[in-house]
């Protein structure tokens, strides 16, 4: 039944594109007692792409993933890969390979016996294996000797090496990742972001991120999808998500941005304050409520000498040093706090009330 | 001050251990003597010691056959309760199901039963079946009693056991078996030896049970019961002090066993 679904999903013009995507989801749900954790989602991804999925706790991307591995079967719609439906093909049958948030190496085993176990299932011989493994020991930087040490007795940052080492024996097609990163400090993990980029670009592999980590996102993904509630929200380059998020909700989840609710008056639009609100000519939004989103650094100080488009009044009440740049929060007169970014030689002087503003074509105006 | 503080601490620590150590093993000490008297009868001080009640244990039919049952016994019984209660922890301590903690509950419940009405009870149940109670019998018996006690001394090791490595074994492309045998059971291996070692010190020294249930044959507890009931010889002492010192024996030999393996496996990885 399912086969047949399958060629009839293969046949269909609509969805081949070229290059053929490599895996393919086809409104893919996930139902627990009555909970859609996935609740439809329809996602390309091509051969040697680096999407990360990003998305709240609780978002589905964690479930998402495991169906992509094989260790949850969805609800409905349809997984391939390559062409050929994997809905129900346990996860040791498929060319894809999870690397686990707790890493879930192998505690009884050292580092090379946890690299080389994917070669031992495939009863490959022990000499061949041991070279494989310290081949890939050196790919992902890991020292020669390591490969009798006890693998709980590595660190944080090694142990996260061995699980990807261990993926990479199995030689998977496509490479899930499930937060692998977050649990280490931060240093290590920006180093390891840029290793695992690197890797991504040798080996010429698919790999599939998730992570709730807004800036792991960015630092290493080709695509990012943002997931809300058990759907894709946006889907995009990393720049796309960034400058035109789909709506209040991928903007405030990239980082921390001011909002301004504005509805529709005569044409033009209007604040909550009664103010007038100007926008980029080529905003078109469908309803009469909408949100301004501003980030901090495209706020700024307004003031005789450099207007804005759009300003307001408040007072400053806390002031944080970002070292190259400083940040201020702002109250406006009514009650709300606006960030503001400005260079460390931009310092505000005065005191007590200021002005700030910002220019209609610096803001993101989204619906709802 | 503070020296003497340690001092004294460490006195009492040492006094301590002195007091324990006496408190187990005088009792052995007096039986393995007593077992060494010429005399008939239990009675201190010995007057003279001899070797003749160890050679008569030794050589004695009744004797060998006794430690035989008892022996096949605790065997079959560790092998059969290890295997039910592997798969008995696993079913509670690792899936989720309708009724796992009733389960968790009842299993408990026979180790709280007073072991010589349960005896009875059972012995009631093999007549009303028509089987006439053997030492086979009492291996049943056992294992009503036993398998719950290594169920829950596998399930500890199984609650601490991460599914997840069961997933990235198989998401490895390992399957359930492969998975079982390289993943599963050597990490949960430390709970199924403690389980069968329980399993076979709970039935080697078991006497309510064997008592009601194994008929006509009989094991070592309940001959050592029986004789000093009526007949007492210093056979009893004898043999039990044999028993203590095979299992000394044992003891000291698997301790050996390990600390070579774990050589072994060292050197190994060193020229590795």
């Amino acid at each position: 039944m399912s086969s047949v679904a399958a060629s009839a999903l293969s046949d269909s013009s609509a969805v081949s594109k070229t290059p053929r995507p490599v895996l393919q989801l086809v409104d893919v749900r996930k139902v627990f007692d009555g909970f859609a954790a996935v609740d439809g989602i329809s996602l390309d991804i091509e051969e040697g792409e680096f999407v990360t999925i990003v998305g709240p706790s609780g978002s589905g991307k964690t479930t998402l993933l495991r169906m992509l591995a094989g260790l949850e079967s969805p609800s409905e719609g349809y997984i391939t890969l390559r062409g050929e439906l994997i809905n129900d093909v346990p996860s040791n049958r498929r060319p894809t390979c999870l690397v686990f948030q707790s890493l879930a190496l192998f505690p009884h085993m050292t580092v090379g016996d946890n690299i080389e176990f994917p070669l031992r299932v495939r009863k490959m011989a022990p000499e061949e294996r041991r070279k494989r493994a310290l081949e890939l020991m050196a790919k992902v930087r890991l020292p020669e000797d390591y490969y009798s040490k006890n693998v709980m007795l590595c660190s944080g940052g090694e142990k996260q090496r061995v699980a990807l080492a261990r993926a990479f024996a199995y030689d998977p097609d496509v490479l899930f990742f499930d937060e692998p990163l977050s649990a280490l400090d931060y240093k290590l993990k920006k180093l390891l972001e840029k290793e695992l980029k690197d890797l991504h670009r040798e080996s010429g592999k698919t790999f599939v991120y998730i992570t709730h980590s807004l800036e792991e996102a960015m630092v290493m993904s080709d695509r990012i999808g943002v997931m809300r509630a058990g759907k894709v929200v946006q889907i995009g380059t990393p720049e796309q998500i960034y400058s035109t998020p789909a709506d209040r909700f991928v903007a405030e989840f990239f980082g921390e941005v001011n909002v301004v609710p504005i509805r529709r008056a005569d044409g033009g639009w209007l604040r909550r304050d009664g103010k007038p609100v100007a926008v980029a000519p080529d905003v078109s939004i469908d309803g009469d409520e909408a949100s301004v989103v501003i980030r901090p650094e495209y706020m700024r100080f307004v003031t005789e000498e450099a207007g804005a488009d759009n300003t307001l009044t408040g007072t400053i009440f806390n002031e944080y040093s970002l070292g190259s740049r400083l940040q201020y929060q702002v109250r406006s007169r009514t009650g709300r706090t606006f960030l503001i970014e400005v260079p460390r030689a931009a310092a505000w002087k005065g005191n007590g009330e200021v002005t700030i503003g910002w220019d209609a074509g610096n803001a993101i105006v989204v619906g709802g | 001050m503070q020296t003497v503080g340690r001092t004294r601490t460490h006195f009492l620590i040492r006094a301590w251990t002195a007091f324990v150590v006496l408190a187990i093993y005088l009792p052995i000490a007096c039986g393995a003597l007593a077992g060494l008297s010429k005399g008939r009868y239990f009675a201190f001080p010995i007057r003279i010691f001899s070797t003749e009640w160890w050679g008569k244990t030794w050589d004695s039919f009744e004797i060998h056959v006794l430690v035989q049952n008892s022996v096949l016994i605790a065997l079959i019984v560790t092998v059969l309760s290890v295997l039910f209660a592997f798969f008995g922890a696993l079913a509670f301590a690792r899936y989720p199901w309708k009724g796992r903690r009733a389960f968790q509950r009842l299993l408990l419940l026979p180790i709280f039963f007073p072991q010589p009405v349960l005896g009875l009870a059972l012995l009631l149940w093999f007549n009303a079946l028509g089987i006439s109670p053997t030492w086979k019998t009492a291996v049943v018996a056992h294992l009503v009693w036993i398998v719950p006690v290594v169920t829950l001394v596998i399930a500890i090791q199984v609650f601490s056991f991460d599914p997840v490595l069961e997933e990235a074994a198989s998401d490895l492309g390992a399957s359930r078996l492969f998975t079982l045998r390289t993943v599963t059971l050597p990490i949960l291996w430390p709970g199924i030896w403690s389980g069968a070692l329980f399993a076979f010190l709970l039935s080697w020294g078991n006497f309510p049970l064997s008592l009601y249930t194994a008929g006509a044959d009989s094991t070592i507890p309940k001959w050592l019961y029986s004789k000093m009931v009526a007949g007492y010889t210093p056979m009893v002492p004898a043999l039990g002090t044999m028993s203590t010192l095979t299992a000394a024996a044992l003891l000291l030999g698997g301790g050996l066993v390990r600390f070579l393996l774990r050589r072994r496996a060292e050197l190994r990885a060193r020229e590795g």
